[in-house]
């Protein structure tokens, strides 16, 4: 019985062994995939998963949308080659995430890495890449951290935390030179983890760089079961415009205790997070009205862009959902990555790497609002523009940059 | 079954085996299943220092870990100190922390005992969490400054990390073996027995409590520091969690809490099947993994309470083998 088991076994392991030499003698080319496909972020893993397929769908089979790769099959400079994915899963451990780049490198022989969401694991995965010299695409880990390791192998299709804080700035400078709408000063309002400090951080410096006041810099207890002292110094204080910095409980109970206290600036221009999360809309119901936030994809741009439609509608049927920010991010990824495969003619990881490394892709040609894709000495996307939101009608629709904007921005803010 | 009957014999041969055996699996997944095993086989041994022969069953041992690994980690980041000398330096902290911690704990019991060190290693993670200048949240990024053992950072071969946690995990062998037959190890299972009647002849529990916790401390820290020079990155969910904790004493249970074999066995079966489960069946995302990982514990735990070197043991005996330098295998409520 256990003989027959074994011998069974053996057969389908040779049989697997040997449906994979058959794989590589078609012309394909391997990545390896690495996400938390278990435990607590699985949900992350497995949405991922069906944005990356998508993008692989994108480029392995003809679909009339214009993006790069989507039109005809496979990578036209490598004889119309399919892209096969090898996935693995990090369980947002670090030492698994190493140990499975590592075997995708040695065993399966990928020729460059995408991933990996956790920014802890995103670190750990770009130091085997350069040890092994294989490109590793992070497609939305977002720690500033990562592209200042001063890598060659590492690249950052997204952008970085910091850069959303500039943003917020750039956005108020447009207001100012097209709209006439002067920002004399702001309050910074954050909770105290790191996502809420590094926020603050770089917000308080990019101000005063840009010559605008803050009026008020509130650090708060995460998670706290009142927030109203904290409301009464914002009131005191008075600024144009409040930048929240939170996750959604305490985004809920900034907002309600804010209309119980009759407590409203011209604009609120939240870092995303909480802002954004559907149970937070939910919650604070109209109170929402008004509230901008930064984001880095939002599915009005299919007005500006054809392709979102498109590629959004084939996302939907692979997964029953729409495009997120995270999950537009990780197909884009994908793309960029394969296109600098396609220009290097050649499966050879540094050929790959030199090709990645003069990536200049119009933002036209994603599904992104981004200005573009052109990677700095360090692997980072500059042209990475994140977008401003603003909630009206029930609908977060792009209001900055102006070009892209799906509806003129309501200021000062108006709550029903 | 008299395999285990002359503990130093077989301890050679199975040294001598794993002296050669990375030349077999040359791949560096191979390597790293090896070495994680070897990590835990001493990480676990340790545990049963305190968990196993004196039977107080810590659950907080990612604390030492984690402190382990982030005082080698600053000190070569900050300090340029080499991990060589920070490891011991951690775990000198760690024992110092297990006595200061041992103050107050050795006076709760059994589960009590469970508990406090449960919270205790929480309270660490989330001091670590949000203290920025061990990196908070963020962690810290071990930069790699060229292989060398004064560095000890190798990122052409995986040998000499295999080779050092090699003779780490054999020293801890050794350890235990010397302790089995020392004083102290009387000591400690006469206080697991029963601490009322251990004291009543004469032994003072709590310093012997106070040693087996500052041992256990001190390699537990040492293992952390090689876990943060092998995988380059430290934060505090990769090293102070209660996930951890659960992980350093799986191995002991599953092979046998209180033997000299138990927790090598026990991580032998259990690290390559985890890994091996993650790689071949992980890919999926349907968690399929761990659902197999989590139904083999339950098996063993079910089937053999004992503990898988309790199995052999208890079949030696049945077929009428009578060993004598073996120590008594036992089931142990707390």
């Amino acid at each position: 019985m256990t003989g027959r088991l074994i011998r069974g076994l053996a057969a389908i392991v040779v049989a697997g062994a040997l449906s994979t030499t058959a794989w590589a003698q078609q012309k394909e080319v391997v990545i390896g995939v690495i996400y938390p496909l278990s435990g607590q972020a699985a949900q992350v893993g497995v949405d991922a998963r069906h944005a990356i397929e998508t993008a692989v769908d994108l480029i392995n089979n003809s679909h009339d949308i214009d993006l790069p790769l989507a039109k005809g099959t496979g990578l036209p400079n490598l004889g119309g080659a399919k892209i096969r994915l090898v996935w693995a899963d990090h369980q947002a451990d670090p030492q698994k995430g190493r140990s499975e780049a590592e075997r995708l490198i040695t065993q399966d022989k990928v020729v460059a890495l995408v991933g990996t969401y956790h920014s802890s694991v995103a670190a750990v995965v770009s130091q085997v890449a350069e040890r092994y010299k294989v490109p590793f695409v992070a497609v939305e880990s977002s720690s500033p951290s990562l592209h200042r390791q001063g890598l060659k192998y590492f690249f950052r299709t997204g952008p970085h935390d910091e850069m959303f804080s500039i943003a917020m700035f750039d956005f108020i400078e447009d207001l100012k030179a097209a709209k006439k709408i002067q920002v004399n000063n702001v309050a910074l309002f954050h909770e105290d983890t790191l996502f809420g400090t590094d926020s603050s951080n770089v917000q308080l410096k990019v101000a005063g760089e840009r010559g605008i006041k803050v009026a008020a810099d509130i650090k708060y207890r995460s998670n706290s079961a009142s927030l109203s002292s904290e409301v009464q110094q914002l009131k005191a204080a008075g600024a144009d415009v409040l930048m929240p910095t939170s996750y959604v409980t305490d985004a809920i109970l900034l907002v309600k205790t804010m209309a119980e206290l009759g407590y409203q600036p011209k604009a609120i221009i939240a870092q995303d997070a909480g802002y954004i999360e559907p149970s937070f809309l939910e919650a604070v119901g109209s109170k929402a009205e008004g509230i901008i936030s930064r984001g880095t994809f939002a599915l009005d741009l299919a007005t500006k862009r054809p392709s979102v439609a498109a590629v959004e509608a084939l996302y939907k049927k692979r997964s029953g959902k729409s495009l997120t920010d995270n999950t537009a991010r990780e197909l884009t990824g994908l793309l960029v990555l394969a296109d600098a495969i396609n220009r290097a003619g050649s499966t050879d990881p540094e050929k790959i790497r030199q090709a990645l490394a003069t990536t200049d892709i119009p933002g036209a040609a994603t599904i992104m609002p981004w200005a573009g894709i052109k990677f700095d000495a360090n692997g980072q996307n500059t042209k990475a523009t994140p977008i401003m939101m603003q909630f009206h009608n029930g609908e977060f629709r792009t209001v900055w940059p102006l070009d892209l904007a799906t509806q003129p921005v309501i200021w000062p803010m108006q709550s029903k | 079954m008299v395999i285990f009957a002359y503990p130093l014999r077989l301890g050679a041969l199975v040294a001598a085996v794993l002296l050669v055996l990375p030349l077999g699996f040359t791949e560096p997944f191979a390597q790293n299943i090896l070495i994680l095993t070897l990590l835990y086989a001493a990480l676990s041994q340790a545990w049963n220092l305190l968990g196993g022969y004196c039977g107080q069953v810590s659950l907080g041992q990612a604390l030492y870990f984690g402190l382990g690994a982030y005082a080698s980690s600053i000190l070569f980041t900050r300090y340029g100190v080499s991990p060589l000398v920070g490891a011991p330096v951690g775990g000198a902290l760690s024992a110092l922390l297990a006595l200061l911690l041992g103050w107050p704990f050795f006076r709760l019991r059994g589960h009590y005992f469970a508990i406090a060190t449960i919270v205790i290693a929480e309270a660490g993670y989330l001091l670590l969490l949000n203290w920025d200048w061990a990196g908070a949240a963020l962690g810290i990024l071990i930069p790699a400054k060229g292989d060398s053992w004064l560095n000890f950072q190798f990122q052409k071969s995986k040998l000499p990390y295999y080779y050092g946690i090699l003779a780490l995990a054999s020293l801890l062998w050794l350890f235990s073996y010397w302790i089995e037959k020392s004083k102290w190890g009387f000591y400690w299972r006469a206080v697991r027995g029963s601490s009322e009647a251990a004291e009543s002849l004469g032994v003072s529990i709590f310093r012997y409590k106070m040693m087996a916790a500052a041992a256990s401390a001190f390699f537990t820290s040492i293992c952390g520091s090689f876990y943060a020079q092998y995988v380059f990155y430290i934060d505090p969910d990769s090293t102070v969690t209660f996930a951890i904790s659960v992980l350093i004493c799986l191995p002991a249970v599953l092979g046998g809490i209180g033997t000299l074999w138990g927790p090598a066995v026990g991580a032998a079966v259990l690290i390559p099947t985890s890994e091996l489960i993650r790689a071949y069946l992980g890919g999926t995302g349907r968690g399929g993994d761990l659902v197999v990982y989590g139904a083999l514990i339950m098996i063993v735990a079910t089937l053999i309470p004992q503990g898988i070197t309790g199995l052999i043991t208890g079949a030696a005996r049945r077929c009428g083998y009578r060993g004598n330098a073996q120590p008594e295998v036992r089931r142990d409520a707390s």
